[in-house]
């Protein structure tokens, strides 16, 4: 099960400008929770907050459910899928140069082992990205990359993840491919914070909903928080 | 080395080498070259990854200041390498640091760093012109085997044995870092300590390389062959071996045809014109790829 994560006057200022006003609030452990707002209002930004990226006020901490517990639980690196990732489009470097260099420490200018081609291949596989493994990376579409960073993500085992906008770029499969792994993790109890858009899709599986608009304007159940239409303009 | 180059007379007396082989200096030169080659290439890979080349180049540019402080401070004209590394560490160390602090844009952010290093260097190096020979000075600039000496061997094999190291170590770790920064710091890896590692060893590799590429010539043969790699291979592991055959095949030739034809160039001018000359046919192998 993941942990829970209390925000104690979290805010964050860049450059001179209030991005974020104080927020304190404590995200239950084992749920989705979802950022939702305009563009420009501080869901990224929170959420880099969040994974210690982003210098900010305030205290962040992570509760996990068994302090002192060893295997699953004790994977306490959390797990990111960033908005977008760009690579250079004539880097000589693979999907799966990209997979082994995260799995295995051993050089990618040496064979990797059975074993880690094995892992790679299982973890494209599971992604849809098994015949693509020999791409480079600034051959990969949008969609693409998307997949990739969940398969990179994945390796990690972690009860914690952090999803900034993950349907961005995936086509129709893609996204019931990536709706199924968030529903496995929230089968599992892990905790997942995600920026997203798509209020249907908030609806329908966020267990708790944070709209945030330069700071934190309402929190709850998207029943409650979200009440009717499409927008959050609509909130209760 | 000595029993190498005992060795090696021995053959060349037999006639089974090249008159050349009867120059211990150019025993010197071959064999810093079979170490420079895959030091440089290997290292070439990363620069070129982490889109550092206009960075290796300035550092290597910043050598020039180096030998002048180094000449002015007491140290001898034809290694200067206190100063040397000294300066270049440094020039690299402030680079970075000023870069991390800064919204400058990197690649303006260098041409600064450059211009000052060049600017101070060329007026430390006109006055230090008048107290030495300035053939060492070209020396040093520009390489020349005729200078390499055991002592330069022993620090190659040194700095290799650390770069060999720092690769076996973190080079999966600084690749995944280069890629995507924001992931590397949530999956724990020293990122920034990664770059100061990195902007050492470009220091390092600088002042080892000297007396073959020369100060000047460093920065290119860092850059130039993983550029032409670059453009024939199709992942790291193609990346970085090709790099290598490159690198280490132009710092050898660059050192025996000029002494084949007996041509008064510099080492390290004559091996960066090789290497530019493998880069200008993989461009032309690439555009030909494209219409097959």
């Amino acid at each position: 099960m993941g942990p829970s994560i209390s925000l104690n006057n979290v805010s964050l200022t860049l450059a001179g400008n209030r991005v974020l006003d104080p927020i304190s609030v404590e995200l239950a452990a084992g749920q989705l929770h979802m950022l939702v707002g305009p563009n420009g209002a501080g869901k990224t930004s929170l959420l880099k907050s969040l994974l210690g990226l982003m210098p900010h006020g305030g205290e962040i901490n992570r509760h996990w459910p068994d302090p002192n517990g060893k295997g699953l639980n004790a994977v306490r690196m959390p797990a990111y899928i960033p908005q977008q990732s760009q690579f250079d489009v004539v880097l000589p470097v693979t999907i799966e140069d990209y997979m082994s260099a995260i799995i295995s420490p051993r050089p990618l200018f040496f064979r990797q082992s059975a074993k880690v081609r094995h892992q790679v291949a299982e973890l494209l596989e599971q992604l849809g990205l098994g015949d693509k493994a020999g791409l480079q990376l600034g051959q990969l579409s949008g969609g693409e990359r998307q997949r990739l960073m969940f398969a990179q993500a994945l390796f990690r085992q972690s009860s914690l993840w952090f999803l900034d906008e993950p349907m961005t770029g995936l086509d129709t499969e893609g996204q019931t491919l990536i709706t199924d792994l968030i529903g496995q993790f929230r089968d599992k109890r892990h905790t997942l914070v995600m920026v997203h858009h798509d209020m249907a899709f908030v609806r329908r599986h966020a267990d708790n909903v944070l709209i945030i608009n330069a700071g934190l304007e309402a929190m709850g159940p998207p029943q409650l928080v979200l009440v009717t239409g499409t927008g959050v303009s609509e909130v209760a | 080395m000595e029993s190498l180059r005992s060795m090696l007379f021995e053959l060349q007396a037999g006639g089974y080498l090249p008159d050349m082989f009867q120059y211990g200096f150019l025993i010197n030169g071959l064999v810093a070259a079979l170490m420079i080659g895959p030091l440089l290439g290997g290292m070439g890979s990363l620069v070129v990854i982490k889109r550092l080349a206009f960075f290796s180049e300035a550092v290597g540019h910043a050598a020039l200041t180096g030998i002048a402080i180094g000449i002015l401070l007491g140290e001898p004209a034809s290694h200067p390498f206190a100063a040397l590394f000294g300066f270049c560490l440094i020039f690299a160390l402030l680079l970075h640091w000023v870069k991390s602090r800064t919204s400058v844009p990197y690649d303006a952010l260098v041409g600064v760093f450059l211009a000052v290093a060049i600017a101070t260097g060329a007026a430390l190096l006109l006055y230090v012109a008048r107290k030495v020979n300035v053939h060492i000075l070209e020396n040093v600039l520009f390489g020349s085997i005729l200078t390499v000496q055991d002592s330069d061997l022993a620090i190659l094999a040194v700095v290799s044995g650390i770069c060999i190291l720092a690769m076996l170590l973190f080079g999966n770790n600084a690749l995944v870092a280069t890629l995507n920064p924001e992931l590397a710091r949530v999956s724990e890896i020293p990122v920034r300590l990664y770059d100061y590692i990195f902007v050492v060893l470009i220091a390092l590799i600088t002042v080892a390389a000297v007396k073959i590429a020369g100060a000047i010539l460093v920065g290119a043969m860092l850059l130039i062959p993983a550029t032409t790699a670059r453009l024939v291979t199709r992942n790291v592991m193609q990346f970085f071996w090709c790099n290598i055959l490159i690198s280490t095949s132009c710092s050898l030739a660059g050192i025996l045809l000029p002494m084949a034809f007996d041509l008064p160039v510099p080492s390290g001018a004559s091996i960066v014109l090789l290497a530019s000359l493998g880069f200008v046919l993989a461009v032309g192998y690439n555009r030909m790829r494209m219409f097959m």
